[in-house]
């Protein structure tokens, strides 16, 4: 109960270590942020006068801590504030942009395990044969290919030559595929590779001939003993699996010139647009820790000496 | 009924690490299968198992330690029903208990996972798991090196009475002479994969044949060990 309470410090701790360091990334940042701004605001260069006043109502001109502490105390209320640029409130078009992303992000998740579960199944039927070599090489490669080269390669393929699918943007359903699957090839790739090491090392246990002797059918082996422990490593990286997407996810939006939360992210940081910026990292920050939260329960609930371990 | 088996031999990596060789051991019969680390025991002991279970005998296996017997994700209750469920038996507190008793295992928490037992009682599991079925035969291989010897000693003696009481035949290997000594009738001698000595315990142990048995004798430990 006590690991617990530590683990919920623990995601506290991060989360405002996530907000200050980013604050003072923004803050530190070269080049006068008040003029990026401006140029954001007005697309032209402006008197100082303007600059002064946008450095009032931004809090620039407060010091360090003032600012942040008057960043981060609505934030702490759920509230977002508003664009530097626009003036509007960031929340709802925080919210658009996240109705594009999840979806490609969850398809692409779905794609990977749609991929990696059989490959991983068959490579590890026999290890070493040419199904398990193949199926390494495949992990590889798909591991190598950078998202964008991948992307671009089925844009190439599917919309231009072929002609089946639409590529640019996120006019209709199908537009949300070709994304989906630049992503997911990525996401199988990793897991596979994952999985297949996770499978050979559960099912080479050292008590699972005295379970044959026992008379347990094959079934029974592979679906009590041998899968909890191969699930394991899959949920330890599931954690950095979700990082992977969300860059994926970011830099696919921008290939594929998708509304969502990368292109969201890449047009507030061109801008300077502090609180958008913000909203973006917390948002992501709050995903992760909730995830690695909900990883470490799971893992407790799996295997309680790991919780015994850490106290 | 009479357990016979006969040619069982076992190759790995393209060599023999079992060279043929014939096992009969009579109903409620006990056998000590000795011989030095690496002589081929635990080998011999595995074939046997394998080949009297393809054959549809009742016959368990009891590991050297409880981690290559319990898989430590899995409760003892799960272990339990699972091992029930194998053999075709339908849940039954009353036999679990019975053998509980018999062999004095404190009955921990079954929800729990193995490794919130003590050793000593996940053993006394382990062989309470392979004896749920009513063997004909049990092997034991160095069934208490894991054990502290007075654990060991009290196991042992628990499975002596409960054996007695039954036509359960016994295969114990252990690389410890003064051990198997104490408890078996007839001594199987191991050396380099092969079968060298098979006769009563007394005269293996007054006139051993050869340099295995002489070896084992030489080193047997004379200090009164309880086991
Ligand atoms: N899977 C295997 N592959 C190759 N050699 C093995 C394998 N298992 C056991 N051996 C070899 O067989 C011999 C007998 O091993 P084992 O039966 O475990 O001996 P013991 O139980 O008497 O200590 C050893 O030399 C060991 O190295
Ligand atoms: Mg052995």
């Amino acid at each position: 109960m006590a690991s617990v309470l530590a683990l919920f410090l623990r995601a506290s701790v991060v989360l405002v270590c996530t907000a200050l360091a980013t604050f003072s990334l923004l803050w530190h940042a070269p080049g006068d942020p008040a003029l990026a701004v401006a140029i954001a605001r007005y697309q032209a260069v402006v008197p100082d006068a303007v600059l002064d006043q946008i450095r009032t109502e931004a809090g620039f001109n407060t010091g360090f801590w003032t600012a942040f502490a008057s960043w981060l105390r609505p934030l702490l209320q759920g509230d977002f504030g508003q664009s530097a640029v626009t003036g509007r409130d960031v929340w709802p078009e925080l919210v658009t942009a996240i109705g594009y992303t999840v979806p490609l992000a969850v398809l692409g998740l779905l794609i990977g395990l749609f991929f990696s579960i059989p490959l991983a199944l068959l490579a590890t039927k026999k290890p070493g044969g040419w199904l398990d070599r193949l199926a390494v090489a495949l992990a590889s490669i798909g591991a190598a290919i950078p998202a964008y080269w991948l992307g671009l390669l089925l844009i190439l393929l599917f919309a231009v030559q072929l002609g089946w699918l639409p590529a640019m943007g996120a006019r209709t359903s199908a537009h949300v595929i070709l994304p989906a699957l630049t992503l997911g090839l990525g996401v199988a790739a990793s897991l596979t590779r994952i999985l297949r090491s996770g499978l050979l090392e559960a099912r080479g246990q050292s008590f699972l001939p005295a379970f044959r002797r026992r008379g347990i059918s094959r079934r029974a082996l592979e679906r009590d003993h041998v899968a909890p422990h191969a699930a394991i490593p899959v949920i330890t990286v599931f954690g950095l699996e979700l990082a992977f997407l969300l860059e994926g996810a970011v830099m696919v939006e921008v290939i594929f010139a998708r509304p969502g939360l990368g292109t969201f992210l890449v047009s507030a940081i061109e801008a300077r647009d502090f609180p958008k910026v913000q909203a973006v990292v917390i948002l992501t920050a709050v995903l992760f820790v909730t995830v690695n939260l909900l990883i470490d329960l799971l893992y407790r609930a799996i295997d309680p000496r790991i919780g015994e371990r850490d106290a | 009924m009479t357990i016979v088996a006969r040619g069982l031999s076992v190759h790995r990596s393209g060599r023999s690490i079992l060279y043929p060789t014939d096992i009969i051991i009579e109903p409620g019969e006990r056998v000590g299968l000795v011989g030095a680390s690496g002589s081929g025991k635990s080998t011999l002991g595995h074939a046997l198992v394998d080949t009297l279970r393809a054959r549809g005998q009742s016959v368990a296996l009891v590991p050297q330690s409880p981690d290559d017997a319990l898989d430590p994700l899995r409760s003892m209750q799960f272990h339990w029903r699972e091992a029930e469920r194998a053999l075709g038996l339908d849940p039954d507190v009353v036999r679990r208990d019975a053998l509980f008793e018999a062999l004095r295992i404190e009955a921990g928490d079954m929800r729990k996972r193995p490794w919130a037992w003590s050793r000593g009682m996940q053993q006394r599991f382990v062989i309470a798991l392979a004896l749920l079925g009513a063997p004909d035969l049990l092997v034991m291989d160095e069934p208490t090196s894991a054990l502290d010897p007075v654990v060991a000693a009290g196991t042992m003696n628990l499975l002596d009475a409960y054996l007695k009481e039954r036509q359960t035949a016994l295969l114990l290997i252990t690389h410890d002479l003064g051990l198997a000594a104490a408890r078996v009738s007839r001594l199987i001698v191991m050396d380099a994969c092969h079968v060298v000595e098979n006769a009563p315990t007394e005269t293996v142990l007054a006139t051993p044949q050869t340099s295995a048995a002489k070896a084992l004798c030489a080193h047997r430990n004379w200090l009164e060990l309880p086991c």
